[in-house]
């Protein structure tokens, strides 16, 4: 017994047996009705399920052009007029004269900026309160038909193009108003690639999906893993936009009794979240026929005169995501003409504010604010999953008796080949002890690193004891010596570990969808190897040896 | 244990240092051949496979023969005929639109039932931009094994032996999947940067014990083919054991299933050891016996 206490109370082997404790508590087997569960997660490959890998379409550019050149084509055009002469320019408007009659709400329909008008004999003086950023992005999105965001206004002034625009699109559209485009990049920014998270994890929570894995990778790609989901489904989810339907209260303020306005499909754009004296709202915009909907169900029902009594309630997927009156002014307007451009308010203060960016994502209807493109997908049914589990588990125990019996053959004392394997089996456990601790999902390719470690692991502690049976005229070593050639073997050890792992950080690095999993399954066995499992098993062969 | 004494010996007194040293040289030539004539006729030194070309695969467990797949699949770009793995028919596709693939796939899963279809996508612009990465990978893992080994030894000629036989172990690798016809997937990309590493162990261990052990040079060399050669046994022993399960293992019991992406790393780390103890054995014994021991004036 005070041999077996001598080793106890080595640190080496005590590290080993902490570690394996440690470990076992994270994987945590504990029995259940149907067998043995552990804390271990496995990925879609093992669990069944479907995966959508995504690509944000869009551009980010810089470019330069002269704001009152694209005033003057934009609206010589529009209004047919070639006489029409830019006779200022300030940083916050523009002024032109023209010769054509014009309204207000003509010269605002190509969504430049407020205008105010000035009429005189024959010609009419038309200012237009706007930036320099604010004509290039609104030309941009009149001529390219997507959403433009401005990136930023200094140093050189950026915008992204939601969808797929190649360079020479813009710069045919940029040639008109003889605009420089400065740089192009395709891709999106990070802002609206958290926007495109943040929108797909409503609609799969709204779904019901609870907890599912979105992940980014670097700015354009989106993961997405489904558990128990199909396909065909899947697709669906991440393809179509969710229901927005518009209603009115029919009947003083009773919220159950309302009648329907307008769908989704009358929201023309939404803008920001944005404060407006104070309170927090998003504006959008209708189509003809979704403000003339709503200015007859506004009359209808007597929400121009008691607007308080009458509140608009919008929906998402018949989920109730806002309720409110028309505001005065508004309620006014509409008696009068249809308001195709409308603010929903949230409220004040930060709540207002979050209120505010909910309630945009809404409006959008679940609509992801860039185009996505479908990369790479798959499913794996969950009973082959199962079965992969299955074979592989099988795949490890087999290979660890193939091997016990290589070193068998090889050193034929039960006293070597048993701490070699209970050092290797130790190994495994810590890997998946680890796994389980940083909630790690083990894939297929994780659980083929788990097994090529025992195939490592195992040469390692042939190195080590190699070098340390090595007989010196027929004499096994004394303690000295012993010392002096653990410190060789682990030299050599340490080598190898130190190349493994060199290969394997730029797939770990890099990702490859699966195969991070293989390469961080593979460092960190050979971490827990080289610095936990392999010291205990050199403390072991020199207390049986020595 | 002393038949593989007497084994060893019989090898040294089988190859002259010039004959150790040529062959391995003459296997990485014809190796390099066989990459070049894949370039000349493809364009890449291997084949390449759907997650670097884009395409879709769909593995579909049913009774019908392939034959009856290709028909009922007809309206679709099959790549080639459908394969036969027991129950699992396996039907490969070319890239197509996302509107077709996404018909594509609800067809499947319509056709055949959710549950017994097993499918995998990857758009063709992104799988074209992964073989960029993929090249880059291997070169900088490559290079930061390189790195290792030349600080390990800081002599030139026992650390470029060493990196050379792992470039010679990773080409032979390469040089067989052509021959056996495997495409550069996941898995057998994994396999290579695998190899990278690993390859080298027994060079490492060969090496150190010449350089830095003092006493009989032969001797230690000996002493190290046998610690190698057991090392290689089982994790070989290993792959054999993955290999099997993952790709025939169906045959003998009926509920397993070949799982490809586990054959294809275990195929290319089988390829890329044999080679390994080629190139351990011979040709940086051969050279380590010729530069470093010879002229230090042991025999």
């Amino acid at each position: 017994m005070a041999i077996e206490n001598s080793l106890l109370k080595n640190p080496r082997v005590l590290l080993l047996i902490a570690g394996l404790i440690i470990s076992l508590i994270f994987i945590y087997p504990h029995p259940t009705d149907d067998g043995i569960d552990t804390n271990l997660k496995y990925g879609l490959e093992l669990e069944g399920g479907s995966w959508l890998q995504l690509r944000m379409q869009g551009a980010i550019i810089e470019l330069d052009a002269d704001p009152s050149q694209i005033i003057q084509s934009e609206y010589s055009t529009y209004l047919d007029d070639r006489d029409l002469k830019i006779t200022r320019v300030k940083s916050d408007s523009i002024r032109f004269i023209t010769t054509k009659d014009v309204t207000r709400p003509q010269i605002e329909e190509l969504n430049y900026g407020t205008a105010s008008l000035l009429k005189e004999e024959t010609t009419t003086l038309v200012a237009i309160s706007t930036t320099k950023e604010r004509v290039i992005q609104t030309y941009l999105q009149n001529h390219l038909a997507t959403e433009v965001k401005i990136l930023r206004t200094e140093d050189g002034a950026a915008y992204e193009i939601r969808t797929n625009t190649s360079k020479t699109q813009v710069e045919q559209v940029l040639a008109p108003t003889g605009g420089n485009l400065l740089s192009y990049v395709e891709g999106v920014s990070s802002e609206t690639r958290d926007d495109t998270k943040q929108i797909l994890d409503a609609k799969l929570n709204g779904m019901g999906l609870k907890d599912i894995p979105i992940r980014t990778i670097g700015d354009d790609y989106i993961l997405i893993d489904l558990a128990g989901v199909d396909i065909a489904t899947a697709l669906r989810i991440a393809a179509t936009p969710g229901k927005f339907e518009i209603r009115i209260q029919t009947e003083g303020n009773e919220t159950n009794k309302t009648a329907h306005v307008l769908y989704g499909d009358q929201i023309t754009s939404v803008g920001i979240p944005q404060q407006y004296e104070g309170a927090w709202g998003v504006s959008f915009r209708l189509k003809d026929e979704g403000a003339v909907a709503l200015r007859d169900a506004a009359i209808r029902y007597d929400a121009t005169t008691e607007p308080q009594h009458h509140h608009l309630i919008m929906y998402l997927d018949n989920n109730e995501i806002f309720s409110g009156p028309l505001a005065a002014g508004l309620a006014q307007n509409i008696q009068n003409i249809p308001v195709k451009d409308l603010k929903a308010q949230t409220g004040i203060g930060e709540e207002g504010g979050q209120k505010a960016k909910e309630l945009q994502v809404h409006l959008r209807a679940g609509a992801l604010p860039v185009n996505v493109e479908v990369i790479g997908s798959g499913q794996v049914p969950a009973t082959l999953g199962a079965q992969f589990k299955e074979q592989l588990g099988a795949a490890g125990i087999i290979t660890l008796v193939a091997v016990a019996l290589i070193v068998y053959r090889r050193y034929r004392h039960r006293e070597i080949i048993m701490p070699m394997l209970i050092t290797t089996f130790s190994e495994v456990v810590m890997i998946l002890g680890f796994a389980a601790a940083i909630k790690w999902q083990l894939d297929l390719p994780s659980l083929v690193a788990i097994i090529a470690v025992i195939g490592t692991g195992i040469d390692h502690l042939i190195i080590i004891t190699d070098e340390v049976l090595h007989k010196e005229r027929g004499e096994l070593p004394t303690e000295r010596i012993f010392k002096a050639r653990i410190k060789k073997a682990f030299a050599i050890i340490f080598a190898a570990a130190a190349t493994t792992i060199a290969a394997m950080i730029p797939l770990g690095y890099m990702g490859f969808g699966a195969l991070r999993g293989f390469a961080i399954v593979t460092i960190v066995g050979i971490l827990i190897g080289i610095f936990i499992a392999r010291p205990a098993y050199g403390a072991i062969i020199k207390h049986i040896i020595v | 244990m002393d038949r593989i004494d007497d084994t060893i010996d019989a090898y040294f007194n089988k190859f002259t240092i010039k004959q150790s040293i040529i062959i391995p040289l003459m296997v990485v030539v014809i190796s390099l051949l066989i990459l070049t004539a894949t370039t000349l006729t493809l364009g890449t030194p291997v084949k390449l496979g759907m997650e670097f070309v884009g395409g879709s695969a769909i593995i579909i467990d049913t009774p019908e023969s392939p034959k009856e797949l290709q028909e009922a699949f007809s309206d679709y770009p099959l790549h080639s005929e459908p394969r036969e793995h027991g129950n699992r028919k396996l039907l490969q596709f070319e890239s197509m639109s996302q509107e077709k693939q996404n018909e594509l796939t609800n067809f499947a899963v319509k056709e055949y039932g959710s549950e017994n279809v097993e499918m995998r996508q990857v758009g063709e612009v992104f799988g074209k931009s992964q073989q960029i990465k993929a090249v880059q990978a291997v070169v900088i893992a490559f290079l930061l094994m390189a790195a290792v080994v030349l600080i390990l030894f800081r002599k030139i000629i026992p650390a470029v032996t060493v990196i050379f036989a792992a470039f010679a172990d990773i080409i032979f690798a390469m040089a067989m999947m052509n021959i056996f016809g495997l495409t550069l997937t996941f898995g057998t990309f994994a396999a290579i940067l695998m190899l990278i590493g690993y390859a080298v162990d027994t060079n490492l261990l060969l090496t150190s014990r010449v350089l830095k052990r003092k006493g009989d040079p032969m001797g230690q060399i000996k002493n190290a083919m046998k610690t190698g050669l057991t090392m290689t046994s089982t994790t070989l022993a290993a792959l054999l054991v993955l290999f099997l399960i993952s790709t025939i293992s169906y045959l003998a019991v009926s509920s397993f299933t070949r799982i490809d992406i586990v054959r294809d790393i275990a195929v290319v780390l089988i390829f890329g050891l044999l080679a390994d103890m080629m190139n351990t054995w011979m040709f940086n014994t051969g050279i380590l016996r010729k530069y470093i021991i010879m002229p230090r004036g042991g025999r």
